[in-house]
């Protein structure tokens, strides 16, 4: 069902936004207007949202879908608001937005679904074929509304799409935030009297509300699970976030750069809540995004005070709404989020805040239900929140508990910000650059390797410098293969023991249970304990002890009984580390053979993007090449050229092309960059060319070291480190060196001076 | 420029020392596919390696840390490295990163093997 995907149809009815404005989630509109088609008659669809995940605009797209579509789907849509107290009045809005939206539909007029009616309004819009089933609805409705029996009510307002005549169409009802119901009050459970009236309604519906609370609902309403769906809506991928920001920057006028795009996405995990509340924000402020400050400067502000804080201010009153409670739940709640500790027991908590058995059982519900916390009963982990609930606990602690002067606490949250901008923006460059373990080995599924892909000595004396295609008839013809073993559970070694997070990241060191021969039995059960080691040469023996050290430590503490280590270094391992390595029994592979077994099997990696295009004025040229295939070739030719022009001579030209060629390979190997390309700006002054190098992605640490000046006494020492000379060679080989500040990775500028060369 | 990195090695042997021939840049790849043909010509027997740049224009570091990777593996095998045929830039460059202390350099492929042959006799240095 890709009807909905296109761009058919008429413009929206309750759709805030086009449907070619909506991005990010064509499968999910997909899948909940499939769940309207007859096929799906008399099942529900609970929709289990991530918390800011945001659902409101999927089901209104879907509501104008199935609206301009007219067919004998009549689409319903209710959204419960903060503003409704009560189950019944909630119950009564419903049976008004009901009619309202039926005939609307019924008369095909936009509309009606926005024009203030009473009931009795909407009984003498009703259009003839439908007025006798309305009338009778409306004089029923006058008749329970005063019986004093609210769960009457509730259930005669909720069930009224059932009163539809079949001949007529096929109502098919979304209700959108029922967390919200759940809250109301009248001594009626209004979230589980929805389950429990759709459920047996025989008509197709859509339940959509926070995930950790929809499943609690349907089996309180004890629900008949093989009747319902489920759709789980979770962030929004890095692509798909990328494209809201574009559209949603674009509708509301808000000029953007790309460091700024990237690091919302970044910042706001993927969120289309936060993301879009925040666009909006800058609109209203009339600010444009371009760097960094920018955007810093205006996320503190939201915390403060804009749409941010009111977002969560809300939620933690609608959690503890006496102040006193509030301002003692921000405490508990920050310091436990600076204290790291997972497992923090839920008594302290309870005596902290001098709150009954019951009261806390609500406030960590309601917390636990936001994801705010994780709470299992006895402990409560309140490390798992979203960046942004944190900064604003953080803000508020230190302004309501610690009454620290408001500007000390807007400056601070200022530079933190800033400060942790490029460490966000690093750590996202290196998830996309490099391959997620986790990936690798979810996919291992009895598959026959050569052996040679896991020890790096035999591969390295076999297959070092040879080429790709020698390579892979060498590999053919191995004799000696490896089974791998088939993997049932891939996690990140940070799961079993938090502490290795200080040495690697998370989806660098994975603990996977498999089965050889994917047989389930005590002898086949293996533990594959993997690691990625950081090196920039070959992993000397002493790190790969260590690292074999620690995976070991990890099976031991945790009884694994039979386990296989297995390290992989970008460049290998020396041959003392490999011998090491092989008489533990642990495997080890460059980066080269990791690159080649992905591909054997049909694993995910990180593929660089190629393009180029080139521009330039009567003084300045301007070419973009991609990372890699000696590209910088293209870059050292073309400003041989250049140079040539000036009269440089011939051996500084050479001095010139081998410095470009350093900055391109410093591009391509340290800057994580996402979009694989290295700009290249050649500015020709009258006795000096000006090269500029820059890259996206993540700042060298040798970056603004100060190192400039290499002697030779340094350079036999030099020698024996083999590499990470590139700058060095750049500041001997050219007369002015000098890293440009930009918000995204870096921008190397290098000056020749025609005097020097011609000398 | 004519800059190929992905054919073969080019080298023989005269007596008991390769001569491996660089190609016109001198980068990662094309370094590793010159310490493989050493390693083999090594393990063949040779216990001398002339590596001849006559026709290497441009190198880069990565270039030059794999050849000190050879040199390594020739003092490990017990045999002598020389670098023939380098022009100016690149001994400049070889120089900075101090690379010329740990080799000896030869005018040309004649001089080098020349050198050889005298073997204990201390290398021509340019």
């Amino acid at each position: 069902m890709n009807g909905s995907s296109s761009s058919e149809n008429s413009g929206p009815v309750l759709g805030r936004v086009t449907r070619q404005d909506f991005v990010g989630r064509v499968a999910e509109l997909d899948r909940v207007v499939a769940q309207a088609s007859e096929a799906k008659k008399g099942r529900g669809l609970l929709l289990l949202m991530e918390p800011s995940a945001g659902v409101s605009e999927l089901l209104r797209q879907t509501y104008d879908y199935l609206f301009n579509k007219r067919s004998e789907v009549i689409p319903i849509y209710f959204a419960f608001t903060r503003n409704e107290t009560t189950a019944v009045s909630a119950a009564i809005e419903f049976l008004n937005s009901f009619l309202q939206q039926y005939i609307a539909f019924r008369r095909n007029e936009p509309a009606l679904c926005h024009a203030a009616l009473t009931l009795q309004d909407l009984v003498e819009l009703a259009p003839p074929a439908d007025l006798e089933w309305i009338e009778q609805l409306v004089q029923l409705y006058g008749r329970v509304r005063f019986s004093n029996d609210n769960k009457e009510l509730v259930r005669f307002c909720l069930g009224a799409p059932q009163r539809v005549p079949n001949r007529v169409g096929r109502p098919f009802v979304m209700l959108d935030g029922a967390q919200l119901a759940a809250d109301l009050n009248g001594g009626v459970m209004l979230g589980i009297e929805l389950l429990r009236v759709f459920g047996r309604s025989g008509l197709s519906f859509v339940l959509a509300g926070l995930r950790r609370q929809i499943l609690d609902a349907a089996h309180t309403a004890e629900c008949n699970f093989e009747l319902l769906d489920l759709l789980r809506l979770e962030q929004l991928t890095s692509e798909e976030a990328h494209r809201l920001v574009d559209h949603v920057a674009v509708r509301q006028q808000v000029a953007t750069s790309r460091e700024a795009r990237d690091l919302l996405v970044e910042e706001f995990a993927g969120s289309p809540f936060f993301i879009s509340s925040f666009l909006q924000a800058a609109r209203e402020k009339n600010i444009a995004l371009i760097s960094y400050l920018d955007c810093q400067r205006l996320y503190v502000d939201e915390l403060l005070g804009g749409h941010l804080h009111h977002h969560f201010e809300e939620l933690l009153e609608e959690t503890t709404p006496q102040l006193d409670k509030r301002l003692a739940l921000i405490r508990v709640l920050w310091e436990a989020v600076v204290s790291g500790e997972k497992c923090a027991s839920v008594d302290s908590w309870r005596r902290r805040l001098q709150l009954s058995a019951n009261e806390l059982d609500e406030v960590m519900h309601t917390l636990h239900i936001h994801e705010f916390v994780n709470w299992n009963g006895p402990t409560v982990d309140a490390t798992t929140g979203s960046q942004p609930w944190k900064d604003f606990l953080k803000v508020n602690y230190r302004l309501a508990v610690l009454n620290e002067p408001r500007a000390l606490v807007v400056a601070d949250a200022l530079t933190d910000s800033l400060k942790r901008a490029p460490h966000t923006m690093a750590r996202h460059y290196k998830r996309l650059a490099q391959v997620d373990l986790r990936d690798v080995v979810t996919k291992f599924d009895c598959q026959q390797l050569p052996r040679v892909l896991f020890d790096y000595g035999s591969f390295s004396a076999k297959y070092k410098g040879a080429s790709d295609a020698e390579l892979f008839a060498g590999l053919g013809s191995e004799a000696e293969m490896l089974k791998l073993p088939q993997m049932v559970h891939v996690t990140s070694c940070l799961a079993f023991k938090s502490e290795l997070r200080q040495v690697c990241e998370e989806h660098k060191c994975v603990v996977a249970h498999g089965f050889e021969d994917a047989t389930y039995s005590d002898a086949n059960e293996v533990i594959w304990l993997v690691a990625e080691v950081e090196s920039k040469l070959e992993v000397d023996a002493d790190v790969a002890e260590v690292w074999y050290d620690r995976l070991e430590t990890v099976a031991q503490v945790f009884g694994f009984r039979r386990y296989q280590v297995w390290l992989i270094g970008n460049e290998g391992f020396s041959e003392a580390a490999s011998t090491a390595l092989s008489e533990h029994g642990a495997f080890c592979s460059n980066r080269r053979q990791l690159e080649v077994l992905i591909a054997q099997i049909g694993a995910v990696s990180a593929s660089p993007v190629s393009t180029t295009h080139g521009t330039g004025d009567a003084d300045e040229f301007l070419i973009v090449v991609p990372m890699g295939e000696d590209n910088e070739l293209i870059a050292a030719n073309t400003v041989e050229q250049i140079a040539r022009r000036l009269t440089f001579q011939p051996a500084a030209i050479n001095q010139i092309k081998t410095a470009i060629v350093e900055a391109c390979i410093n591009a391509s190997e340290h800057s994580y960059s996402p979009d694989r390309k290295i700009y290249q700006r050649f500015r020709v002054e009258s006795d000096r060319l000006v090269v500029t190098i820059s890259s996206r992605g993540v700042v060298p640490t040798n970056v603004g070291s100060g190192n400039t000046n290499v002697t030779k006494t340094e350079n036999d020492d030099a020698a024996r480190q083999r590499r990470g000379w590139g700058l060095k060679l750049i500041r001997t080989l050219m007369d002015e060196v000098e890293f440009e500040k930009v918000d995204d990775g870096t921008s190397l500028r290098m000056t020749k001076y025609l005097r020097n060369s011609t000398g | 420029m004519d800059i190929s990195s992905g054919a073969a090695v080019r080298s023989h042997c005269v007596g008991t020392t390769a001569v491996v021939y660089a190609s016109d840049y001198l980068n990662k790849l094309t370094g590793e596919k010159i310490e493989r043909e050493c390693r083999r010509q090594l393990d063949s027997g040779c216990r001398a390696l002339v590596i001849d740049f006559a026709d290497t224009q441009l190198v880069n570091s990565i270039g030059i840390s794999i050849l000190l990777g050879i040199i390594d593996i020739a003092e490990k095998n017990g045999a002598q490295v020389v670098f023939s045929d380098v022009n100016n830039q690149t001994i400049e460059l070889f120089d900075m990163l101090g690379l010329t202390r740990h080799v000896a350099l030869a005018k040309d492929e004649r001089e080098a093997l020349s050198h050889l042959s005298g073997f204990d006799s201390t290398p021509t240095l340019h």
